[in-house]
């Protein structure tokens, strides 16, 4: 899967904007939006929040994790515990650069955050390539993986799959064939 | 203007049994893509969503037509409907993709299906299917076999192509709980095992263990 079709599920996510208009309902296919009044929070998909702001129409409001002392409690969890820890969204890293890049003047500390949240996106990964070389070596047949976001399984889906089923073909060749089709070309 | 609008979430999906909402339509849709995207063989085609899905973008359109240029509902829609779009294109081009890769063993399938079962493929990829067939015979006929010797003229296609790979591993989320799902070992000294899902709970394991829980909608691949 292209990293641009996870963010693109990122994009659905609910976002708190402030507008600085006034519209009805907007009665979409996929729900209800609004209205808008100026100055009143509501509800919208990522995907609308970032449009608008680049029109200037209105403020975001970042999520309720965005916060530097949340991400560093969250940082300094994931480094303690072996395990992936809870994390607030399964698309924290995908909506950071999202609003990052398209609204950094609504987020305060903007930078801090980025740090963090690259912090805590590191040492998840770094985590998930030490099991990912235990699962091989043991040569696993299934593993739990609760709380690892959908970007998280994406950097290492390829590279992981692909070589489990080399792995895999290698091996059922080396054992003495039960069946022997589709050997004949 | 807005009552236009309205009318497209008061749209049930009557094709199918259950009514469903719009919104509902679109998150089949997404699971529909995304499994697809995932299994390494060709799942059950959707023609029933993908049809519903259709009715409303169309619906969605004309209403959009009667809208004057420059309005701001009318861009929000457009975005929305181009978000749409490209699920479901990005769904039913996997799904050729797949069918290119994979012809002979998806006629096949079709051919052995029971009457009264689901059809795997819809009417239109079918057709594709035995074009695809079809031309790749010629094709074969024409560059190599009719210079080889008349007892190497015949390929099977059953053969030559190959199958899909179901011992592939896939990423999966639990949406029903599910209980004993039989592990097999990768070496002969690992003994078998059994493990619950938990609803919710993700896991790594082969596409085999867990293609009928795919079926039935029981677990999502991610």
């Amino acid at each position: 899967m292209d990293p641009s079709e996870v963010e693109f599920l990122a994009e659905k996510e609910m976002v708190t904007i402030v507008p600085n208009f006034s519209l009805d309902k907007i009665y979409l296919i996929g729900g209800d939006l609004g209205p808008f009044n100026p100055g009143l929070p509501v509800d919208v998909p990522v995907w609308l929040a970032l449009n608008l702001k680049q029109r200037q129409k209105c403020r975001i409001v970042p999520p309720e994790w965005m916060d530097v002392e949340k991400l560093e409690e969250i940082r300094d969890k994931e480094r303690k515990e072996e395990t992936f820890a809870h994390i607030p969204s399964p698309y924290y890293m995908e909506l950071t650069k999202l609003l990052l890049n398209h609204a950094s003047d609504n987020i305060p500390k903007a930078d801090e955050i980025r740090t963090l949240v690259k912090d805590i996106w590191d040492t998840r990964v770094a985590k998930l390539r030490l099991s990912a070389d235990s699962f091989i070596t043991l040569q696993e047949a299934h593993a739990k993986l609760d709380n690892l976001t959908l970007m998280e399984i994406n950097t290492t889906r390829t590279f992981l799959l692909d070589s489990l089923n080399y792995m895999y073909k290698l091996r059922t060749n080396m054992q003495p064939r039960s069946d022997a089709k589709s050997q004949d070309y | 203007m807005s009552d236009a609008f309205s009318e497209a979430s008061d749209l049930s999906a009557d094709d199918s049994q259950d009514v469903m909402t719009p919104a509902e339509l679109i998150a089949k849709l997404e699971e529909a893509w995304l499994n697809e995207k995932f299994s390494p063989e060709l799942l059950e085609s959707k023609s029933e969503i993908v049809e519903c899905v259709m009715e409303q973008l169309t619906h969605m359109e004309e209403n959009l037509q009667r809208v004057r240029k420059g309005d701001v509902k009318a861009s929000v829609h457009r975005m929305e409907i181009d978000r749409i779009r490209f699920v479901l294109s990005s769904y039913l081009r996997s799904r050729l993709q797949k069918i290119e890769k994979f012809f002979p063993h998806v006629l096949e399938k079709e051919k052995s299906r029971a009457v009264g079962d689901p059809s795997f493929l819809s009417p239109q990829e079918f057709a594709f299917a035995k074009e695809y067939l079809a031309n790749t015979e010629t094709y074969l006929k024409a560059v190599a076999l009719k210079h080889m010797p008349p007892n190497l003229q015949t390929v099977d296609m059953l053969k030559a192509v190959p199958e899909p790979c179901l011992d592939s591993f896939v990423f999966l989320r639990v949406k029903e709980r599910q209980e004993n799902i039989l592990v097999e070992p990768e070496m002969d000294e690992q003994r078998e095992y059994v493990i619950d899902l938990e609803e919710g709970s993700q896991h790594l394991i082969r596409y085999r263990a867990i293609a009928p829980l795919v079926a039935s909608g029981a677990v999502q691949l991610i």
